[in-house]
Order: structure tokens, then C-alpha cells, then sequence
């Protein structure tokens, strides 16, 4: 699990600035939560472009979660990125009003999904391509709104564990109260991922890194002393998540068909 | 061979760890251009650029657009015309006969193509795809180059080590390695995990056949791959004599004593005492399947 965080710098800093300039951009933008993984992203951004050419798009809705807001603006004070704020609350009321609904996790979803929606707004009014912010961990479980946080043009953060984004911070110089506060996907106020899903990230990812990076089946890892029922729990997530992961499918007709035998690949130059 | 070593001990071998366009031939071709350029100007013998040089890798369908027939075409002519002074080793998609595609690394030098290497061991599991676009090539040869027996490989063949083998009885002198192999792993120490067994590769195919390791990997990403970079030369005595770094394009360039091939083999007579004869009829019984 143990990360060499000098070189991982490296590579994903590389990764980004030749994405950004393959494509013809020099500017990356990304949501900025006041989170560990959107600012772990800021930094890399940064550091791989100037930081006048990273914008941070601030998205509150409404007064709620003002502490992070607060925390968003600090780190791109730190790095002297560029950041603008828009209320989400008109466009999320607007709806709800006319199709009201209690239910937490469909107001959540809606949420990510019209950050999503200004994220890419943005991609064309600041001619910038999108840094995505999900990590390993979510990216396995399912732990995103599909076409909400989890949508990007490059994610250079996808093949770090939750714990190994940790040590990255540590290295980056992320300030300690970032590094320190209990992750949320700020579906609601007060909200907790730990507590949400019944398990910290530090077992989570001890877990995933033996399953996935390791091969091991479940039966082994349960051998290892991971309880049969967090094994369980975590091979559920993994297994209903799939779609998230990939592109729909499309049902074939014709001798060549998207998404199956007409292979090209993203990049180009 | 007794000629070559008469003419001179010392050459020199420049390596190339670019990171090439993706599916940008012309762009390519004039970064390959302008390195044998600077290589001839910091007066190189060999340059050795890595696998599929001059398209990058990630082709897939791509393949049939990017494909050069050696000699046939403008691209590969203007490398051929451009290694009179000096030798070339080159990564391309190759049009072998109409509409079938090889992944080949071509030898140029005093501006003739010398020999084309067509990749025989296609990686085909996890994040490789290469036999759904690719046809295998059949042969490990050796050839006369200006300064001895040459073989090349292209990336996964180096990892089977009968393929190193074949060279080694092919009375290899120089071993050409043209790479593309991403990085895999970051969990402890200096670069990716995955370098450390193409190193260990170089390391025991140079010291075990006593020839030259060159080994030209890239670096960049493509599709999100990043490849590892960490190009080396190993002498015939298995010691590294120089390496390229874990990310960054670097153009390595090293002079390296000939006469350590000779040395070697007077020394630890390995060469003298192989039996390919034997190897070659025990490999027949096990591929009848008839061990006994």
C-alpha cells in the first residue's frame, strides 16, 4: 500500500500536463469541495501547470457546508489558483419544487449532477478540460454519482486508495486540517463516508489492495482475518458497481460497432 | 568477427527514450530525424529508438493507417538515406504483404536496411491487446552489423528468455531491445515496481550470453498508461553502464569497449561450451511431447 509520493508526483504530474496539451488545452478546471481528494487534485494541477491556468469551481448549495467552502478558498489561496463560486441552490430548488422528494440520496445525486453540469459549462466557456477527483477506492466500491462527481475528461487520481491519497497529501504539503477531516461526498450535512458505509477506509482499502491489486478470493482474504461479513459487504459493492465503470453497452447489428469492434484510442496527437 | 575487432575496440551508443506522437507519423519522423542528427553530431555509432518509434503504441485499429512497407514508403526511406554515417534501430507498424500487420523494428545502416525484426511474443492479457491487431512474427535472427552479430528484440520477447537464447546461439555479440513497457507499480522504492525485471533481464542476458544489452524504452502516457522509461546498456560482463530515468525523455549516449565480448568469452568460455545441437533435439522430444 506503501506509495513512493516523490515519484507519483512525478508521473501524475506529467500525466496531466500531456493529456492537456495533446488535446490542444492549457487549462484544467475542477470542483473544489474543501475536501481531501479535490484539493490533493488542485495541488497536482498546480504544480503540472501554473497555477493561473487551474480554476476551481466552488459549488455550495445555498449556507450548508460553509466550513468547506471556507476550507475550498483556502487552498486556492495557498496554491494562487483561480476560483469562482456559483450557488447551486436556484437550479436544485427550481426542480424540487415542481417533483419534491425526501429521499437524501436523490437530492445528493441531483446535486453532483449539476456540478457536473457547470463543470462542463465551463470546459467550453474557459476552454480548460476537467480533472476528475475520484479515487480507487470510490472508483471500486461505487461510491459516486455516475455522470454527477464521477464524470471527467482525465482522472489522475483513480489509481490511488483513499489512504494512499493520504500519503500523497502528506508529501504535497496539503495542510494537516484537509488531510485530517473525516471524508464526506457531502450528500447531505453531517454526512460521513465512514460511518455510511460501516467501515473505515483504512480497513476498506487494506481489503481492496488484497482483492484487486493482490488477486486474492475472497475465502483467502476472509484466511487473512478480514470478517466474512466486510468481505461480503465490499464483493457486493464491487460487483453492482460495474456499470458505473464502464460505457453502456451497445446491442450490436452491424460488422462494425461502437464500443466493440471499432477500437481506437483516447489519446491522440 | 577477428575484422571488426582489428578496426576498432570503442563505440558509441546513443539512446533515444522519447515519447512519441501517438498516430503522428510526420511528427515522428522528423523527431527521429533531428536525434540521428545530434546522435552523428556527438559522433555515435548506433542510435536505438524504442518499440513502434514512429506511431506510438496505443494504435489498435489505428494499425492499418500507420503501417509502412520497408522501402516502399517515404518515411522509411528518408531513415534508410539518413543512416549512411551511422546505424539505426527503429520501432514501426509494418505492412509485411497486403493486410497483414506486423509490430517490427528495423536495422538501418551505411543507408541500407539490414534487417527487420517482426515481434514474435504479442502480450496479450491485462492491459495488452497487441494479438487482436497484430500478426506474430516468426524468427529470432542474428545479423552482420558494423561493429558484430546483432539480434534484436521487442519488448515482450526480452521477457521470454529463449528468445534471448536464440540470439546467444545466433553468436549475438549486441542484443537490441525496442520497449514500450508501461510502469506498473509504485508501492516502495526509487521508480515503478516493473523495472526492476527488465533490469534483472539485462543484467543476466548480458552477463550469461556476453553481449551488449541495449535496452530503449519510452516514456509518456498513452490511454493513461505511463510508460517506464529506465533505458540501460548492460556490458558483456553484466554490468550496468548506464540508465535513463523512471519518467523524463532523456537521449543517453555512452562509449563502451568492444574488446569486453572477447574478454568475457576467453574468460568464461560459455559461448565455446554451448550445445545448441542438444538444446535443439531436447526441445524437439518436449514439443512432440515424447520427454524420453
Amino acid at each position: 500500500m506503501k506509495i513512493d509520493t516523490a515519484f507519483v508526483e512525478k508521473i501524475l504530474t506529467n500525466f496531466i500536463r500531456d493529456e492537456l496539451h495533446r488535446f490542444g488545452f492549457e487549462k484544467g478546471l475542477l470542483g473544489l469541495s474543501g475536501g481531501l481528494d479535490s484539493s490533493v487534485c488542485a495541488f497536482l494541477a498546480s504544480r503540472a501547470l501554473k497555477p493561473e491556468n487551474v480554476l476551481g469551481l466552488i459549488m455550495p448549495y445555498g449556507e450548508s457546508f460553509s466550513g468547506d467552502v471556507e476550507d475550498a478558498g483556502g487552498i486556492a489561496r495557498i496554491l494562487g489558483i483561480r476560483t469562482k463560486s456559483i450557488d447551486i441552490s436556484p437550479m436544485i430548488d427550481a426542480y424540487y419544487k415542481s417533483h419534491p422528494t425526501k429521499n437524501r440520496i436523490m437530492i445528493g445525486n441531483k446535486m453532483a449532477r449539476e456540478r457536473m453540469s457547470i463543470l462542463y459549462d465551463h470546459s467550453v466557456r474557459e476552454h480548460a478540460l476537467i480533472l476528475g477527483t475520484s479515487n480507487k477506492t470510490e472508483l471500486l466500491l461505487g461510491y459516486g454519482t455516475i455522470h454527477g462527481d464521477m464524470a471527467c475528461a482525465i482522472n489522475p487520481l483513480g489509481d490511488l486508495y483513499k489512504t494512499q491519497i493520504r500519503m500523497l497529501a502528506g508529501h504535497l504539503g496539503v495542510p494537516e486540517k484537509i488531510i485530517m477531516k473525516p471524508p464526506t461526498a457531502g450528500l447531505w450535512s453531517g454526512q460521513t463516508d465512514e460511518e455510511e458505509l460501516g467501515m473505515t477506509y483504512e480497513d476498506i482499502d487494506r481489503l481492496l489492495f488484497q482483492l484487486i491489486d493482490n488477486r486474492k478470493s475472497h475465502d483467502q482474504a476472509i484466511a487473512m482475518g478480514f470478517s466474512g461479513e466486510m468481505v461480503k459487504k465490499i464483493g457486493t459493492l464491487i460487483r453492482n458497481s460495474e456499470f458505473k465503470r464502464k460505457l453502456p453497452p451497445v446491442a450490436k447489428l452491424s460488422h462494425r460497432t461502437v464500443g466493440h469492434d471499432f477500437l481506437y484510442p483516447y489519446d491522440r496527437d | 568477427m577477428t575484422v571488426i575487432y582489428a578496426t576498432f575496440s570503442r563505440m558509441k551508443i546513443a539512446i533515444a527514450q522519447i515519447d512519441p506522437y501517438l498516430g503522428n507519423i510526420e511528427k515522428n519522423l522528423k523527431r527521429h530525424l533531428d536525434l540521428v542528427e545530434e546522435a552523428i553530431s556527438k559522433k555515435a555509432d548506433l542510435i536505438v529508438f524504442p518499440e513502434l518509434s514512429l506511431t506510438g503504441y496505443t494504435l489498435r485499429d489505428g494499425v492499418p493507417d500507420m503501417a509502412l512497407k520497408p522501402g516502399g514508403d517515404t518515411a522509411f526511406n528518408k531513415l534508410i538515406a539518413s543512416s549512411k554515417g551511422i546505424s539505426i534501430a527503429f520501432g514501426f507498424a509494418e505492412e509485411k504483404d497486403p493486410g497483414l500487420f506486423f509490430n517490427s523494428s528495423a536495422f538501418l545502416s551505411g543507408g541500407k536496411t539490414l534487417h527487420i525484426h517482426r515481434k514474435v511474443y504479442l502480450p496479450n492479457y491485462g492491459i495488452f491487446e497487441e494479438l487482436k491487431f497484430f500478426g506474430q512474427g516468426r524468427n529470432f535472427h542474428t545479423f552482420s552489423s558494423p561493429f558484430g552479430k546483432t539480434g534484436m528484440l521487442i519488448c515482450y520477447d526480452f521477457l521470454h528468455y529463449g528468445a534471448s537464447y536464440l540470439l546467444f546461439a545466433g553468436g549475438s555479440e549486441f542484443i537490441i531491445v525496442l520497449s514500450a513497457a508501461p510502469g506498473r507499480g509504485v508501492s516502495s522504492g526509487e521508480g515503478w515496481a516493473s523495472s526492476y525485471m527488465w533490469e534483472l533481464m539485462g543484467e543476466t542476458i548480458s552477463r550469461f550470453s556476453q553481449s551488449f544489452v541495449i535496452y530503449a524504452n519510452r516514456v509518456g502516457s498513452e490511454d493513461g498508461k505511463s510508460f517506464a522509461g529506465g533505458s540501460f546498456i548492460y556490458s558483456p560482463a553484466g554490468q550496468l553502464l548506464a540508465k535513463a530515468s523512471y519518467s523524463e525523455e532523456e537521449f543517453l549516449v555512452r562509449e563502451v569497449d568492444i574488446q569486453e565480448i572477447r574478454e568475457m568469452r576467453r574468460k568464461w568460455p560459455y559461448k565455446r561450451d554451448e550445445k545448441p545441437e542438444i538444446i535443439c533435439e531436447a526441445l524437439k522430444r518436449i514439443v512432440a511431447g515424447n520427454e524420453d
